[in-house]
């Protein structure tokens, strides 16, 4: 190990103590010095207190509540997902049973890509990994016997979200729940689908303007919603480091909140209503200082950049996700403790809501067994460790905060080096996030090659032999099952109704009004997902994935 | 420098269905390049039809699929299935992703090769790849091809561009064909820098001419690296679909450092193009500068690309590229400054006395100025008529 934490009271210098022969550095490659010590922390001279700051108060470095956990404990949303709403449905109740206290869902790749059930392009893939959902009345199936006004509920989708949105508010509507008193979230973020994770539909242009759809027409009439969930979870999933997370979700949230100013909305109506998702991966201390880093700046921006007044507007709200891509297939119980770690992170980092990982999911979706592990290790980390009884308790830490000034740094570089790329869209087109991206994510692997970096089990301390572990199985009449109800709705419906409403959504797509009303309309008269998006796309165009392979 | 150049193993990597995660294919692509590998990228959200489509007309050894989707025991058989049936038996398939052991073993009795889970280092793929060696050349190409056999064309064209297609084989060929008749199809070469969107508008010009029922070939040429005879070629995801269809032809070819941008034996490659019956030919240089003149004369036309906001550069370069271009177009035309490129360009091209060049203004992304292309490109008379004169 490196130098011992005595040596800052001794006269001896660093260089003479022992030390690794190899240059310390972060899972994202940047250097660590063996000791820092408030030399370290000159830089910041003069500005720490506005740099820092109490709990609660701008720039929000050490949380955005004053008594953080103490006030009240995250919340522990694990991300659940798989078959026909039905089996989602009775996975959503075991899930709160076990002591969750929100709900997340998962849908599965026809759903995420705008496509029914029975699209030829979805052979093979209906509820696979995701639920399928095809219709407003799965959607109720999805959430029968949840009361939407007491649980929180998260949606993972993009491309499609405001096609899900709307068909989840006729749910509530239709089961005499109150728009004004639902929460939770839809991811609603497409612009990292550009960067990394390749579940688009429409060019980013289009796509960007559905976004601001939905953020208008919640922030009206579904107050308490968050209506997008800006995500770095899958930038750094494709491969990127902390800072290049970082600085790309709030780039992102940048252009988001730009494309809102100009529609004319006033910033403190929709800014508080903005959240985030970040990774939570296996370097401690990086991660603690990206969380801290993100809070200020985006406080920053939005005070000093965009004239936010209202304090809401200015915090930094987010769901914290451990890093799927840090798990590995061998020996996967040794995943249980990656996961505990990189929760650790999360919470030391303020997290105000989290998902941790199964330890099988490198195998398959996550068991029954493995779900509740994960659970467990939250609930561990909330009633056992302490860590929850201090705010930001290493808020001060020479080491932590040289880390969050140097991400605050380096991330601000980083939306200059976009703008100079011509700005977000421009950068998207020419494949720039996605160059950056895969640079990063083939170091890494030249690292674990050539075993510069370590990775428990993998290509260190192997087994010979690899014990199985009781994986999930989906179950293989869930298409067939999925495509006969679908087309018996087709069947039942009433066509003129549908196909009319679709018009009215196409007239109005192309005439730039918001869709959200032509779209509750279509949910109302049974339209289908793919329905919906083929007649968006008649208007919008579809959008091909790039070249840029290298 | 494993292996000498020319003669690299080819492999198509592809992801089929729907789910894009690319991190892990990306990974090996550009892993197998650095090991010497001409790796085809085909890009993510691909049929089964398309990639079996991608592994014939690229002739490769190998094809490597990635899915993290689930939907392998649907989409893999299927691959494995068209295979056979299209008598690639020789194309040897590899699986990267999520696949659990019961799967495993019957995807291996099915006759999948190789299978690479999470862990797989990029090492372990390429000595797998390396240590399995693949099948013999098969017989009566000619014939084959005459009879419109697609397996032997591809072969045919593998063979040219090493080199090692036989004069007599060319000329059986020729007689075979086209009986000393007159040609019919039409010949196009797009040129120009790096990152002025040659790949795009092929793509977009394949769409028009295929909307037309017109039946395209396209030669992609891309760098090769000089010190692993690698190369990791990218532009066919730009120009095909995600669908078969056996009116379009894609092979993409390495070009060796000091070519100019340009692969060997393309005058031989297009013209087994030309009389496997394609009505064009499309070829596309590597990123070129404006001394990269060699692509003049291999093609009926020459089209230049220009983007906006190069114009300040044009006078000290109209020699070069722009000197042979038959034709020029001013592309991202959506963009602003393209009518000042345009009317510097034109000026600078069409001054009185000389040879009036076309100049054009196109957008791939807005689908503008295609119509126009195609009708300038068809007015320039056959290289063979001009030549005659």
């Amino acid at each position: 190990m490196a130098a011992p934490g005595s040596a800052a009271q001794t006269t001896q210098p660093l260089a003479s103590v022992p030390d690794r022969a190899e240059p310390a550095t972060t899972v994202s490659g940047v250097p660590i010095d063996p000791l820092y010590t408030e030399c370290n922390l000159e830089p910041l001279d003069g500005r720490r207190e506005t740099q820092l700051g109490e709990p609660g108060c701008y720039p929000f470095t050490r949380g955005i509540h004053p008594t953080m956990y103490r006030g009240r404990l995250w919340t522990v949303r694990q991300f659940a997902g798989f078959g026909t709403p039905k089996q989602t449905n009775e996975r959503f109740h075991f899930l709160l049973k076990q002591g969750q206290t929100g709900l997340s869902t998962a849908f599965d790749l026809p759903t995420l890509m705008g496509l029914d059930s029975d699209s030829p392009r979805a052979l093979g893939e209906v509820g696979r990994l995701g639920v399928a959902v095809d219709t407003v009345d799965d959607i109720r199936e999805l959430f029968q016997g949840i009361d939407l006004e007491k649980i929180s509920v998260s949606m993972t989708i993009n491309s499609p979200a405001i096609v899900i949105m709307a068909f989840f508010l006729v749910h509530a509507e239709e089961s005499g729940f109150d728009w004004r008193k639902l929460r939770g979230t839809i991811q609603n973020d497409i612009l990292k689908e550009f960067h990394a994770q390749n579940e688009f539909v429409f060019p980013p242009e289009p796509s960007v303007r559905l976004v601001v759809d939905l953020i208008e027409f919640c922030t009206e009439h579904v107050p308490q919603w968050n209506t997008v969930s800006i995500s770095g979870y899958h930038i750094r999933e494709a491969g990127s480091t902390a800072v290049q997370e970082l600085a790309m979700t709030l780039a992102d949230g940048m252009h988001y909140v730009e494309q809102c100013l100009a529609r004319g909305l006033p910033v403190d109506s929709f800014a508080p209503r903005l959240s985030f998702f970040f990774n939570a991966h296996n370097d401690l201390f990086e991660e603690i200082a990206k969380y801290r880093a993100a809070r200020s700046l985006w406080a920053d921006l939005m005070r000093n950049r965009y004239g936010a007044r209202e304090e809401s507007s200015l915090k930094l709200r987010f769901h914290a996700q451990t890093a799927g891509c840090s798990l590995q297939d061998r020996q996967p119980e040794v995943n249980l403790m990656r996961v505990a770690y990189q929760a650790l992170a999360a919470v030391l980092g303020g997290c105000q809501s989290l998902h941790t990982n199964s330890m099988d999911e490198t195998l398959s979706l996550p068991s029954e067994h493995a779900v509740t592990l994960a659970v467990r290790t939250q609930q561990v980390l909330a009633y056992e460790t302490g860590v929850p009884n201090t705010v930001d308790p290493l808020g001060g830490s020479y080491f932590v905060e040289t880390l969050t000034e140097q991400m605050r740094r380096e991330a601000e570089a980083y939306f200059e080096k976009i703008q100079s790329r011509g700005g977000m869209i421009r950068a998207i087109e020419t494949g720039f996030f996605r160059r950056e991206i895969a640079e990063s994510a083939f170091a890494w692997q030249q690292a674990v090659d050539t075993r510069q970096k370590i990775v428990v089990g993998m290509n260190a301390f192997e087994e010979s032999e690899e014990k199985p572990c009781d994986l999930h199985e989906v179950d293989p009449t869930v298409e067939q099952e999925q495509v006969e109800k679908l087309q018996s709705l087709r069947e039942r419906r009433n066509a003129t109704d549908w196909q009319a409403v679709l018009d009215e959504l196409r007239r109005v797509a192309a005439e730039n009004r918001n869709v959200l009303p032509a779209l509750l309309q279509a949910a109302r008269a049974r339209a289908t997902v793919g329905e919906i998006m083929d007649a968006l796309a008649d208007v919008f165009g579809r959008y091909a994935p790039g070249g840029e392979s290298g | 420098m494993m292996t000498p150049p020319g003669i690299a193993p080819r492999i198509v990597l592809s992801k089929i269905g729907l789910d894009g995660h690319d991190r892990g294919i990306r990974i090996v692509a550009r892993g197998l390049r650095d090991a010497g590998f001409h790796v085809i990228y085909a890009g993510i959200w691909q049929s089964p039809e398309a990639v079996v489509q991608a592994a014939l007309d690229e002739d490769a050894g190998w094809l490597g699929i990635s899915l993290l989707s689930g939907a392998h025991m649907t989409l893999v058989p299927r691959v494995l299935e068209l295979l056979r049936t299209r008598g690639l038996d020789n194309v040897g398939v590899i699986i990267g992703g999520i696949i659990p052991n019961d799967d495993a073993t019957k995807l291996t009795e099915l006759g999948v090769k190789g299978i690479f889970g999470p862990g797989t280092s990029v090492p372990q793929i390429v000595d797998f790849l390396r240590t399995s060696a693949k099948s013999a050349e098969p017989a009566d190409l000619v014939q084959r091809f005459v009879q419109k056999d697609r397996r032997a064309l591809s072969r045919l064209l593998t063979l040219a561009a090493r080199g090692e297609l036989p004069e007599a084989v060319l000329r059986e060929t020729r007689a075979s064909v086209n009986n000393g008749g007159p040609r019919t199809s039409r010949t196009v070469a797009l040129s120009g820098s790096g990152g002025v969107g040659k790949s795009s508008l092929i793509g977009r010009l394949v769409e028009f001419l295929r909307s037309l029922g017109q039946t395209v070939a396209v030669l992609c040429c891309d760098p090769e690296s000089p010190l692993t005879g690698g190369a990791l070629l990218g532009d066919r995801v730009r120009i095909s679909k995600p669908a078969e269809d056996m009116g379009l032809f894609i092979r993409s070819l390495p070009a060796r450092a000091g070519q100019q941008g340009i692969a060997e034996h393309l005058d031989v490659m297009m013209e087994l193009l030309q009389l496997f019956g394609f009505q064009t030919v499309i070829l596309e240089t590597v990123g070129a500068g404006q001394g990269d003149t060699a692509v003049y004369g291999l093609a009926d036309a020459l089209v230049v690309l220009l983007q906006p906001e190069t114009g300040d550069e044009l006078q000290w370069e109209k020699a070069g590229l722009l000197e042979v271009a038959d034709v020029v177009v001013v592309h991202k035309a959506d963009l602003p400054g393209a009518d000042a490129t345009f009317s510097q360009v034109h000026e600078l091209l069409n001054l009185p006395g000389s040879r009036a060049v076309p100049v054009l203004k196109v957008s791939a992304a807005k689908r503008a100025g295609l119509q126009e292309l195609w009708d300038t490109l068809q007015g320039v008379p056959q290289r063979s008529q001009r030549d005659a004169r």
